[in-house]
């Protein structure tokens, strides 16, 4: 420092160096910019307790773990929605295996099954998550990728088109399985592919492996109204899900694996649905591949050996 | 040239406060912004409306006379004492206009007859008992009670019988399982058709997907997963 400027000395004394102001800053910009990569969080409403950070992989549970699962998901439900639910883990029956059929000369696209999926499978209302999709094709076209499933007319069925719902295919060679990085969807010795939400990282490998844009990602806290709860829950069924996982068609696992039909079938107007053991040479199903002729597996040609069967009547 | 001499210490230090305080200020706003995600967030989604709780409805659109037996329906019952109004023992004239159309009588006006392309089967007594109104009759004389039709149907339509016998046509409600009859119902054929105009009348579409943004370009197929 020149001897004979000492006023230059004063002032970065008194104020602030070029240096202290950048450091100053950088400090304010960078907490700036902290806080907003972290505001995200702030929409993580029910975010992870340690209880259920600890929790031990599905497959590890023995029952006594499995029962305070269930007792810490019961409260959890009540404590967002205001009711109790009563959750079980039901595990697939011995020799059952299930097989879905869907009639499309029979199914007339009301959609009345996308919604009584929505309602009792506990799925997001708004933003919409529905597991089941109609498809509106031409008579005597089959490319499911050109197919329109915002149509609206007046009433249905309308001249000239079928209607195709699509939903998980439950097969027999799941590439979603597959991919999933920590094992946690995979398939049963009933047929049924589950998700333990609990495990699920939200990664989407499976979203993007699913040949039938089945699986369906939670982007926002799913937002179900307390009075459309539906309090029958399975574990690895219709509990309510969390932000950031996936869900998918089940079969209605809280419902099938005890006896009943799945929701969609039960509300469809024409019959157009069936449902069942194939393993049970009297079951519908059964029936249904030995009597009928012409079957169609979606993509089949992708090797996913689905256990849904498209078929026509006549 | 002319040179400006440097401005006075104090009042350089002055400034460099003022700007010093006034980027600070702009930091903080822009703190208070990101925190408050004013323009992080794309729009905010529209809510969607719940769904007409009409389309949740399990029970098919038309009710049978074992339903109305079941429920104690009183009005709809009057329409199945036909000796109320008919004499017995003497079967009802039929009446055709001059194209040999059936005519339907007053008193049934909520009937309108249209079974099968070309109204192959209105004869009403291919499917009433001329000798006692209150049964239906099979062509080969075996009665069938109004709270048991389908045999009835079955008899002209064996093939579509021996589908629902087994599950494959219509609906079987209640359990999958099979092994015991009180776990199950079948949905009658008169739940779903109308006996005297039997194909299924058109209806209204429960609403479609709302897309993720409200964007009408966005592909089909990407809007929903
Ligand atoms: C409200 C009174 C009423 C009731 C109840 C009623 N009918 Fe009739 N029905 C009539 C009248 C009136 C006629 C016309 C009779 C005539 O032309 O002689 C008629 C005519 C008919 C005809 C002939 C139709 C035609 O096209 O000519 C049949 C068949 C018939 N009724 C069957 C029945 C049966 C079966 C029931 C019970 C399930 C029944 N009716 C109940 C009043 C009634
Ligand atoms: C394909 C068979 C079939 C034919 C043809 C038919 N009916 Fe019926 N009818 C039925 C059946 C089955 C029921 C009972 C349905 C139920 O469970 O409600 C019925 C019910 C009735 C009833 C009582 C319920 C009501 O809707 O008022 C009357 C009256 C009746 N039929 C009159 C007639 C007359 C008149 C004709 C001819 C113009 C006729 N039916 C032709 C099968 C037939
Ligand atoms: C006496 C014989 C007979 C009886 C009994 C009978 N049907 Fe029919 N049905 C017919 C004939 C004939 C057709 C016309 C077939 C055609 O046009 O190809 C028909 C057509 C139909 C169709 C197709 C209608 C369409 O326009 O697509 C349905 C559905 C049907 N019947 C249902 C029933 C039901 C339900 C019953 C019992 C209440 C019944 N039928 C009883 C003879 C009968
Ligand atoms: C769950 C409702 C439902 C029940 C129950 C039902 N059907 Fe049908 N049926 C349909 C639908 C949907 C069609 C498609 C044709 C249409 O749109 O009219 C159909 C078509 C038919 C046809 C026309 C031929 C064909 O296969 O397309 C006949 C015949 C028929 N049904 C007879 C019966 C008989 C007989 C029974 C009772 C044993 C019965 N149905 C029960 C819904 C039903």
């Amino acid at each position: 420092m020149a001897p004979n400027s000492p006023s230059l000395d004063k002032t970065s004394d008194a104020a602030m160096s070029r240096r202290n102001f950048l450091r100053g800053s950088a400090a304010v910009g960078g907490l700036t910019a902290l806080a907003a990569s972290l505001s995200p969080l702030r929409e993580l409403h029910d975010f992870t307790n340690t209880d259920q950070f600890l929790q031990k992989y599905y497959k590890e549970l023995t029952p006594d773990d499995m029962a305070k699962v269930l007792k810490r998901i019961e409260s959890e439900v009540e404590k967002n929605y205001g009711v109790r639910p009563h959750v079980r883990d039901l595990k697939p029956m011995d020799g059952v295996e299930f097989v879905y059929c869907l009639n499309l000369t029979r199914c007339i696209g009301c959609r009345k099954c996308v919604h009584a999926c929505v309602n009792e499978n506990n799925q997001s209302r708004s933003p919409e998550i529905q597991y089941i999709r109609v498809l509106k094709l031409p008579h005597g076209s089959m490319d499911v990728e050109k197919a329109d499933q915002n149509y609206a007319p007046a009433s249905v069925p309308e001249k000239g088109f079928f209607y195709m719902p699509v939903q998980c295919q439950q097969c027999k060679n799941p590439p979603c399985v597959k991919v999933c990085p920590v094992h946690a969807t995979w398939q049963e010795k009933d047929g049924i592919t589950v998700i333990d939400y609990d495990w699920c990282i939200g990664c989407r490998y499976c979203e993007a492996a699913c040949p039938y844009f089945a699986r369906r990602f939670n982007f926002t806290k799913p937002e179900i109204p307390k009075d459309r709860l539906n309090t029958n829950m399975a574990y690895l069924g219709n509990r309510p899900r969390k932000q950031g996982v996936m869900e998918k068609c089940h079969f209605c696992i809280q419902r099938t694996r005890a006896g009943r039909y799945p929701a969609c079938l039960e509300v469809c107007p024409v019959g157009a649905r069936k449902f069942g053991n194939i393993l049970d040479p009297n079951s519908e199903v059964s029936y249904i591949l030995r009597e009928k002729r012409v079957f169609i597996q979606l993509k089949e040609e992708m090797g996913t050996s689905p256990r849904f069967f498209y078929y026509f009547d006549k | 040239m002319n040179y400006s001499p440097p401005s006075a210490p104090n009042e350089k230090a002055a400034r460099t406060n003022l700007m010093l305080v006034g980027i600070a200020v702009g930091f903080l706003v822009f703190a208070a912004l990101f925190t408050k995600n004013l323009w992080g967030r794309v729009e905010p989604r529209k809510e969607i409306p719940l769904v007409d709780k009409k389309f949740l409805e399990t029970t098919p659109w038309r009710k049978t006379y074992a339903d109305f037996v079941k429920a104690k329906d009183k009005d709809a019952l009057e329409d199945y004492d036909c000796y109320g109004c008919h004499e017995k023992n003497k079967a009802p004239p039929i009446r055709y206009d001059k194209a040999g159309k059936i005519l339907i009588p007053k008193e049934h006006s909520d009937i309108v007859m249209g079974h099968g392309s070309h109204d192959r089967n209105n004869l009403c007594f291919n499917c009433h008992n001329e000798q006692n109104l209150t049964t239906l009759q099979v062509r080969d004389g075996r009665e069938v009670k109004f709270d048991n039709i389908p045999p009835l149907c079955g008899s002209c339509h064996g093939p579509t019988y021996r589908d629902w016998e087994a599950g494959a046509h219509g609906r079987i409600s209640g359990s999958w399982n099979h092994a015991n009859e009180a776990d199950f119902t079948r949905l009658s054929c008169a739940n779903c058709h109308n006996p005297h105009a039997p194909k299924i009348p058109t209806r209204e579409p429960a609403p479609g997907p709302h897309l993720l943004r409200a964007n009408p370009e966005t592909h089909a197929t990407e809007a929903t997963h």
